[in-house]
């Protein structure tokens, strides 16, 4: 049914170039980083888009010795997959009870939690950075569990009563009535069939508590329980004679995200959609 | 099924003392200290509104809420236009349309600090790619320090999120594409070109998700900090600050905390305003279908 003419092929033309033109920004950049990471210092130097003359892992290795990225890979590995747990875990438990009984103050206390989402977690820099030394757990891994746990927790709330309030109450009420305790319940009959929405707010979280930063900066400070987002920030001094390792670092801490990504981007991009419009 | 108070209690407790801690306890004490003078080294007092009357003739802070005010409205604007517009030929699902909804992804899923390094060396003076590309157009060497310099370190910051619209093209691609079909091919029946399907039936079905596209675009830049943070760090001078990275300098390099408080009060009243007046202005609440 198309028909074609001037005006379709000038259409399918602008918007071959527009394609093209996003390619180059998002991609660009990428290649030219990986592709730099095999250059030397001085070919990185004298010119930007000569391919380099050989491909030895050189500036990988230098990288890996001057800052341990493994390492803190692991710690961001660590604290994602704990901090995701906790919350996820935390916040569906609320959700639940919110979804499924009624009870003195449950509007306010929904309104409450769901006014968070109006916080810039920036204002809050000061007074948290205040509570994790009065407890002291500055410079903790834990600090770090705690604080992201917290983070996009209204937004979890949202997704998570969402996938409650569909699934039947008569489940339930069969298992009451067979004998389970609200905890059996809850593990054992309610949790397997939220699957999706627990899913999606794991993504979600495990996504943002992945790539946080300023909490990172402020609130850790030795290379032990570094992230790898914070990592970055010592890049810049670390590596300021040697392109090489810079980039090397900057590709090594970059496609971990990037391989993921393109493997589970159906789970990402729904989860991320969810997160949004609920949020 | 009535279960007992205790066993509620239980499974709220946690949500709620992570909330405490988290959220409501550090915000009680931002907007109480806001009034209090509070600093490292001096004896807490009463302040009365002196934070907020500073604030106000504090030239950085009015720089700040210029740039803030300046990145919403260009992300609201420039950013989810260039989305949309993606999301809108995607949305064809012509042959690897998968392919460039990935690509537009990449700067988004990598961590912002990650890009920032990326763009650090983009725009960098010696061997970056942006001086790079210039020279090669014009054959002579072209030498620019474009986040140090005050001409260029705005536009150049503005650039690291303004042309990453991956975010908003995934949001509208999956509410374009939930649109259902008869829809469209009745559109097409009756004789619209598809540039007026796209105008006419589709943009106006999708104005509510295209309203959440705005608030998430203009609300990113009411939380941006590690991007400036690791390119030019608000300068030269404060050329490229804003609300979040002057908090973070006035209460961990000069530890002025009460300061920094009443900074995060005005941060976090700016962010209402805004959210509230684009939930106006898209009429979010109603729906049309």
């Amino acid at each position: 049914m198309k028909k074609f003419g001037w005006k379709g092929l000038f259409a399918g033309l602008l918007q071959g170039i527009f394609l093209l033109y996003t390619t180059v920004i998002c991609v660009g950049p990428f290649i030219w980083v990986i592709i730099s990471s095999f250059k030397t210092n001085k070919e990185i130097l004298d010119s930007a888009f000569a391919l380099p003359t050989s491909y030895a892992f050189d500036g990988y290795v230098r990288a890996l010795d001057m800052s341990p990225i493994f390492h803190f890979f692991g710690n961001s590995v660590w604290i994602s997959v704990i901090n995701t747990i906790i919350s996820v875990l935390v916040v569906a438990m609320a959700a639940y009870v919110l979804a499924r009984f009624h009870f003195w103050g449950k509007k306010a206390f929904t309104l409450l939690l769901s006014s968070s989402l109006l916080v810039p977690v920036s204002a809050l820099l000061m007074p948290i950075y205040l509570l994790m030394a009065q407890i002291g757990l500055l410079d903790t891994k834990a600090s770090l569990i705690l604080v992201y746990a917290a983070l996009g927790l209204p937004t979890s709330l949202f997704i998570l009563r969402g996938s409650f309030l569909s699934i039947p109450r008569e489940i339930e009420e069969a298992a009451a009535i067979d004998g389970a305790g609200p905890l059996r319940i809850f593990f054992i009959v309610v949790l397997p069939m939220a699957r999706s929405g627990l899913a999606t707010a794991a993504t979600l979280h495990f996504l943002t508590s992945w790539n946080e930063f300023m909490f990172a900066l402020v609130l850790t400070k030795s290379e032990s329980v570094r992230t790898l987002p914070l990592a970055l920030n010592y890049f810049s001094s670390q590596f300021s004679f040697d392109y090489t390792a810079m980039f090397a670092a900057i590709t090594m801490s970059v496609l971990p995200s990037i391989l993921v990504y393109i493997l589970l981007q159906e789970q990402v991009t729904s989860s991320l959609v969810a997160g949004s419009v609920k949020g | 099924m009535k279960p007992k108070k205790t066993t509620l209690a239980a499974f709220l407790l946690p949500c709620i003392l992570l909330f405490l801690l988290i959220y409501l306890v550090p915000l009680v004490l931002v907007a109480v200290s806001s009034f209090a003078n509070w600093r490292i080294g001096q004896p807490l007092s009463f302040a009365g509104l002196s934070n907020y009357v500073q604030a106000f003739h504090d030239k950085n802070v009015r720089a700040a809420v210029g740039h803030t005010l300046l990145w919403v409205i260009a992300q609201a604007t420039i950013h989810v236009f260039l989305g949309t517009l993606l999301a809108f030929i995607l949305a064809k699902k012509f042959r690897g349309w998968k392919v460039f909804r990935t690509v537009c992804m990449l700067p988004n899923v990598i961590s912002t600090a990650a890009l920032a390094m990326i763009l650090l060396n983009v725009f960098k003076t010696d061997g970056g790619l942006v001086n790079g590309l210039i020279s090669l157009l014009t054959g002579s060497k072209f030498e620019w320090n474009w986040y140090f310099n005050s001409s260029t370190a705005l536009p150049a910051v503005t650039l690291g999120w303004l042309l990453y619209p991956g975010m908003i093209t995934i949001l509208m691609l999956a509410a374009i594409t939930s649109i259902p079909n008869d829809l469209l091919e009745a559109a097409r029946i009756d004789g619209a070109t598809s540039l007026q399907i796209n105008l006419r039936v589709i943009l106006p079905m999708v104005r509510n998700t295209l309203g959440t596209s705005v608030i998430v675009a203009a609300t990113s830049m009411l939380k941006e900090f590690e991007l400036i943070y690791l390119t030019t760090n608000g300068g030269p001078g404060n050329a490229t600050l804003n609300l979040p990275l002057y908090i973070y300098k006035t209460a961990f390099t000069e530890n002025n905390y009460s300061y920094s408080n009443a900074m995060s009060v005005l941060l976090i009243l700016l962010g209402v305003l805004i959210v509230y007046a684009i939930n106006r202005l898209f009429r979010m609440e109603e729906s049309d279908y």
